[in-house]
């Protein structure tokens, strides 16, 4: 199904289709890896919505990308519980692994790699969201192992 | 009414009444930057306007979202430390990243940021860290220019336009302290409303590009008049420095624009000054040539031409003259020479006066039929303004094609356009004064016309000049004589040219849409002599007494008219005369639709078109796409998604276009600004390229 | 009377995502009971049971529920309130993931109270696994037939914390930036698409099933009197055993801390407890001889919050704890109200001087007026949350704020535990802005 029929059957579960905004850029980001702007336009017409409102509301928000990302996202949490158990030397331990800092992505643009606040798993310090599945209790001895996951599956 | 204290002054006000229109009323001031009424409810955001409210939680209270209770007792910072030191607290946080670079801002000197600052504002700056900055001004349209170190995030440019004029194109994006006003991408804010940010925004992060560093607030004097671009006839006051007009500013009439304006009476006032303009009497010395001539050869050779003709003079008159003029006019042609036969722009009769009724009254309406084929943004701007307004309130609107000739909303009772019974009605005309014209006309002599062949034509003003009907007749005419603007219109059509006035440089009376007799006001003089006076000189030669004076024009007419009322009385901000006498309804007048097969094509007259704007660069990317508009029933029928191309035929010719899905488009009517809709014939095939 | 299992009863013996799991322990049985009954009826059962929201505010659930205009023609909606993401907080995950019919039985309950028939619930964006566990029972419950003419939508969140406000949700799910609304109008007036609705923390809602099974005057008999019943405590920071503890309302914090969750690990001293979430004021060590229930840890001044314990040990700097903490406040303030959006911004840069060890005595003075000038100032009450904390570092720990300024530095010198900690970016998030220095 296209995007505009998707976005379409999404609105349908609300009372006002405008609520099908922050889904629909969801939607289009998993389609394209991020929301450029030729993406966004294209979300504006499925809402019927002006592109610069689509915009408006996708910069709002931390998950979407306005910018390309690499294949897969890591983050890591540096919040207070996280930051407590040690998450800096986690993200060191990313850093020297994929040989970039938060904020960009690997050379090769498979991973992007950065710093988000709290991801609600403080009890499991330190927690790493890999593609938004969560990896709790995670030091830095596991680094190595998560990132060879990811290249594994590739 | 409910009883409250502001500062323990007793004030009494109707139930409902917000507590910054509350203090107002008791004389004090709360100050505010986001809170503005006009732009729906209040967001609450800058937090100018803490108070202390009893009764109510012990911290601040933003009075812009408080609506004034019984027993209230509301404290400012004039009597209050805890709202003294909240107000002066917003304004450090809004100082704290705000250049304060007002020498070089034009907002300087009429600034509510620097007054409010000045009122209630820290002495120093406790800030030591270096400001916010960004990338300045940058330009989010050839009209309007963006200072984002400047803007204090009130939100006022970004409602106006998703709440009032819902283009959503001004935007917000980012969050928190990253937060910046924005348009999509690079494309410019291209919205018919969007020059009224600029008036909106306190401070100077949005300025006009036309006015930047062309004043300063002590050099400038401001005229009240009204917009003659349009039958809206929105009210507004032109800033003038050194003898030019510097803007145009909105001039709150709350029953005709709210101070609203659209961009083409804001910013099209750069014609008066146009390269073509003319200045002298003109001579044709060639097909497209002209040559100048003294006043006094141009008045005996019209006065030579008129005499030879005599009776055989026909008129063409544009709808944008004021009623001074065209019964000027009238009485030197129809008195002296007997020609009584005129041209008139449209048809607006007088019957639908029984339901006249204030603009700000479509507010108050359940149901609104729209009864026209064109667009009514592209004709008459803030009217769709007040129809968005109204939508809003939960008004039903409905879109007709007119039965009759005549376009008009019709309010809570959609079963007929033309006279009935609705509870209001409004005529949608093209012209600015077409109505008042015609009057005027029709008023300035009692005697018949006569069917003559036409020998002599007389074309006044731009729109007639331009006016294909116009030309037509032109084209069999022996003399044609010509009053306007600017020599481009009138090459290869008139014999003899007489500079025109705008309506920027003279005064007089016009009746908008509503059929409110309005002002206009001289802000500049004009670099020729008015109308009138050499109007008065001939007319003197054919023994026709006129005044060369408005006011005593208008004084000979207004009895026959308006009533009789003084020129003085019609006021800076007119009141709406009250509703003529019921009259049985009429016959309808015929529309001129022949009837045809396919989707009968309407090519509209864009609001960014004509004499003004095409002198005005800076509105050029205003002018409408190459588009055709379809109703939604007829684009579903071929399959047309909204933004593909297709190609629009009528035998023999066709024409690619991109498809836009009109919502306010009655079935089988689609729609072509005139400038795209090449010769396409009246009925006309859609076909999606796709 | 004892009572320590309501939210999560049943959970480590089966596995209750399963409709029928949750069933066979009498799972949805409280949805006829409270069908029965008339909602005037049930929300007066509600108010007795004196159910005070878990999600922050503390307010009684009941009487919310009384407030909402139900004479108003326009629908009625229940939105369930599941951003959690105040840091420290981890409940509402837990409840979804391993109870998540009990959440979606306390819907259909108060959904009936107050005569609503599309119940929304915002789950922050993060929280994926549990989307699609919350998802998938609310297809089986639904394709069991339990919800009558009632319809539940799971709506995600993208990642903004200020979503977690009520009002701001109320936005986000209408498709806008989730900012705050000005009140009044308040929700039950004015909510969702301008119509009457209610709005409820997980754990709130997930209690109610609890007091229709058991009664509310028995309900009411639970933990405290002011506050009955149990809460799921997080806690986590510098603590033993980290984790979810669902006890009843009133448990002292020390027994918490000590007995249950182990205490502070590697022989450390504790040095701080920030009791509610990060944004609630610490409490210092002599300070925790208090139970944990609303009234209670207001009395000491401060809050019950999201019942999340963070720990804090001596290793930790206090400015440092104070920097990342006003770096979130700043990352998430939402940018609509001044004071929030100027003064986080400028709270940070204070706090980055003062660990440089570059700021001068009077500046730790500015910072706590700044602090002033937001608190209870700002639109809603993200401001406050940034100051709080802010306000009881300074308070409390002083003495280390003027170590940092007359040693030129911080006194821990690189030892510590939040040394070089790094906050979140815009990268990616925020439209790459032509922005100078
Ligand atoms: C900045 C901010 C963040 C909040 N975050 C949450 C949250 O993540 N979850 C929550 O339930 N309530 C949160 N709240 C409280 C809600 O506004 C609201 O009071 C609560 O959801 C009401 O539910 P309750 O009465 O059941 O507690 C937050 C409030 C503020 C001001
Ligand atoms: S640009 Fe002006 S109107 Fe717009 S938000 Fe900034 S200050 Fe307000
Ligand atoms: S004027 Fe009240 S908050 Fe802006």
């Amino acid at each position: 199904m296209s995007l505009v029929e998707d976005v379409r059957q999404i609105a349908k579960k609300y009372p006002d289709s405008r609520s099908a905004t922050l889904p629909a850029l969801r939607l289009a980001q998993e389609r394209d890896g991020w929301l450029s702007p030729e993406t966004l336009r294209e979300v504006a017409d499925a809402l019927e919505l002006t592109p610069a409102y689509c915009k408006s509301v996708a910069t709002f928000y931390d998950m979407y990308h306005l910018a390309p990302v690499g294949t897969h996202l890591v983050e890591v949490c540096t919040n207070l519980s996280c930051a407590l158990a040690g998450a800096q030397k986690v993200v060191d331990a990313f850093e020297s692994e994929l040989g970039v800092k938060p904020g960009e992505t690997t050379p090769d643009g498979e991973i992007t790699f950065r710093t988000v606040e709290c991801l609600g798993g403080c009890g499991y310090a330190t927690v790493v969201a890999v593609d938004h599945r969560y990896k709790q209790k995670v030091g830095p001895d596991d680094v190595a192992g998560i990132v060879g996951e990811i290249r594994g599956a590739q | 009414m409910v009883t409250l204290t502001i500062d323990d002054r007793e004030v009494t006000v109707p139930k409902g009444t917000g507590l910054v229109e509350a203090a107002l009323a008791a004389g004090i001031e709360i100050p505010v930057f986001c809170y503005e009424p006009r732009l729906g409810p209040p967001v609450g955001a800058c937090r100018m306007c803490l108070c202390e409210v009893a009764p109510g939680p012990p911290k601040p209270q933003a009075a812009c979202t408080l609506t004034a209770a019984d027993g209230m007792s509301v404290r400012t910072a004039l009597t209050s430390e805890m709202a003294r030191d909240a107000q002066n607290g917003t304004l450090e946080f809004i100082l704290v990243n705000h250049p304060l670079d007002c020498p070089v801002c034009d907002k300087g000197g009429e600034c509510p940021l620097q007054d409010l600052t000045f009122r209630y504002g820290p002495g120093n700056t406790r800030m030591t860290f270096p400001k916010r900055t960004f990338e300045k001004p940058i330009p989010i349209s050839p009209l309007i220019a963006l200072d984002r170190e400047r803007c204090i995030l009130c939100y006022r440019c970004t409602r106006f336009s998703s709440d009032v004029s819902e283009d959503n194109q001004l935007v917000a994006i980012n969050r928190g302290s990253q937060s910046v006003i924005a348009t999509f991408e690079d494309d410019p804010y291209r919205a018919a409303f969007s020059g009224n940010v600029i008036e909106l925004c306190p401070v100077g992060a949005l300025t006009s590009t036309q006015y930047r560093f062309e004043a300063r607030p002590w050099e400038i004097q401001n005229s009240p008049t009204v917009c003659g671009l349009c039958p809206v006839g929105c009210n507004v006051s032109a800033t003038t420095r050194e003898g030019k007009v510097k803007r145009i500013l909105s001039r709150n009439h709350p029953e005709v624009d709210q101070g609203w304006l659209c961009d083409k009476g804001r910013f099209a006032y750069g014609h008066l000054n146009a390269r073509d303009r003319i200045a002298e009497p003109l001579t044709k010395t060639g097909p497209r040539r002209f040559e100048q001539l003294t006043w006094e050869d141009a008045l005996d050779r019209v006065e030579a031409v008129l005499r030879d003709a005599d009776a055989a003079t026909v008129t063409a008159l544009s709808g944008g003259e004021t009623v001074e003029q065209a019964y000027a006019l009238g009485r030197l042609l129809r008195e002296g020479l007997g020609a009584h036969t005129a041209v008139l722009p449209e048809e607006v009769p007088d019957r639908l006066d029984a339901k006249r009724a204030p603009l700000s009254a479509l507010r108050e309406a359940k149901t609104i039929a729209v009864v026209t084929d064109e667009p009514v943004v592209e004709r008459a701007p803030v009217v769709d303004l007040w129809l968005k307004a109204a939508r809003r309130d939960g008004a039903k609107i409905t879109y007709d094609t007119p039965k009759g000739r005549v376009d008009a909303l019709v309010t809570d009772d959609p079963a007929c356009a033309d006279s009935c019974d609705a509870t209001n009605v409004y005529y949608l005309p093209r012209t600015p004064n077409g109505r008042g014209v015609a009057d005027a006309w029709s008023a300035a002599s009692d005697g018949e016309a006569r069917d003559v062949k036409p020998r002599v034509l007389i074309v006044s003003g731009d729109e007639a000049a331009t006016d294909p009907n116009v030309r037509a007749i032109a084209a069999d005419a022996e003399t044609v004589i010509g009053i306007g603007m600017f020599e481009e219109n009138f090459r290869g059509l008139a014999d003899i040219v007489l500079p025109g006035t705008s309506y920027l440089e003279r005064d007089g009376t016009t009746v908008n849409l509503e059929g409110r007799l309005q002002r206009q006001r001289r802000a500049v003089m004009a670099p020729c002599p008015d109308e009138l006076a050499w109007v008065a000189k001939l007319a003197e030669r054919f023994g026709v007494e006129v005044s060369a004076h408005a006011s005593l024009v208008f004084g000979e007419l207004s009895e026959r008219l308006f009533g009789g009322i003084s020129f003085g009385e019609v006021g800076e901000q007119a009141s709406l005369p009250a509703r003529a006498a019921a009259e049985a309804p009429k016959e309808q007048v015929p529309g001129t639709t022949v009837p045809g097969t396919g989707l009968r094509l309407v090519a509209y007259r864009p609001l960014f078109s004509g004499a003004a704007v095409e002198r005005t660069p800076e509105l050029q990317f205003q002018k409408p796409d190459a588009e055709v508009h379809l109703a939604p029933a007829d684009a579903k029928e071929r399959g047309i998604a909204n933004g593909q191309t297709v190609t629009v035929s009528s035998n023999g010719t066709s024409l690619e276009l991109r498809a836009r899905i009109a919502k306010d488009l009655a079935s089988g009517v689609v729609r072509i600004a005139q400038d795209h809709a090449g010769d396409l014939h009246e009925f006309v095939e859609v076909k999606s390229n796709a | 009377m004892g009572l320590s299992n309501v939210l999560l009863k049943g959970a480590d013996e089966r596995d209750l995502t399963k409709l029928a799991e949750y069933q066979a322990i009498g799972g949805y049985q409280g949805v006829p009971k409270a069908r029965a009954m008339s909602s005037d009826a049930l929300i007066e059962v509600l108010q007795t049971a004196v159910l005070r929201g878990r999600g922050g505010a503390g307010f009684p659930m009941g009487r919310k529920a009384s407030l909402i205009d139900r004479s108003s023609p326009k629908p009625k909606y229940l939105v369930v309130n599941a951003d959690e993401s105040e840091p420290g907080a981890f409940k509402d995950r837990e409840v979804m993931a391993r109870v998540p019919h009990r959440l979606i039985e306390g819907c259909l309950i108060a959904a009936h109270a107050i005569e609503c028939t599309h119940v929304f619930i915002f789950i922050r964006g993060e929280y994926l696994a549990e989307y699609e566990i919350l998802q998938a029972a609310v297809d089986e419950a639904r394709g069991a037939g339990l919800f009558g003419d009632v319809e539940i939508t799971v709506h995600r969140g993208a990642g903004a914390y200020i979503c977690g406000e009520e009002t701001a949700l109320l936005d986000a799910l209408e498709g806008r930036r989730g900012q705050p609304r000005p009140r009044p109008p308040f929700p039950p007036v004015q909510g969702l698409y301008n119509a009457p609705t209610q709005i409820n923390n997980v754990s709130t809602i997930a209690t109610v099933p609890t007091i229709i099974e058991m009664g509310a005057e028995a309900f009411a008999k639970t933990g405290v009197e002011s506050a009955p019943g149990t809460a799921i405590f997080s806690i986590s920071g510098n603590i033993a055993r980290p984790g979810n503890y669902e006890l009843e309302l009133g448990t002292p914090m020390r027994e918490l801390i000590y007995d249950i969750a182990g205490g502070v690990p590697d022989g450390r001293e504790l040095k701080a407890v920030i009791p509610g979430g990060s944004s609630v004021p610490a409490l210092a060590p002599s300070e925790i001889d208090v139970p944990l229930d609303y009234d209670s840890l207001q009395k000491i001044g401060t809050f019950f919050g999201a019942a999340s314990l963070i720990i804090v040990d001596d290793r930790c700097c206090i400015v440092q704890l104070a920097l990342r903490s006003a770096k979130f406040y700043m990352h998430e303030s939402c940018g609509k109200c001044t004071p929030c959006r100027e003064g986080t911004r400028w709270m940070v840069q204070l706090l980055e001087k003062i660990e440089a060890g570059e700021a001068e005595l009077s500046e730790l003075d500015l910072l706590d007026n700044i602090g002033s000038r937001i608190l209870g100032r700002s639109l809603c009450a993200l401001g406050d949350f940034a100051v709080y904390p802010t306000h009881s570092y300074l308070s409390k720990w002083r003495d280390e704020f003027v170590a940092h300024i007359e040693q030129g530095g911080c006194p821990y010198g690189g030892a510590s535990s939040l040394e070089g900690i790094e906050a979140p970016l815009d990268a990616h998030t925020h439209s790459p802005l032509p922005v100078i220095a």
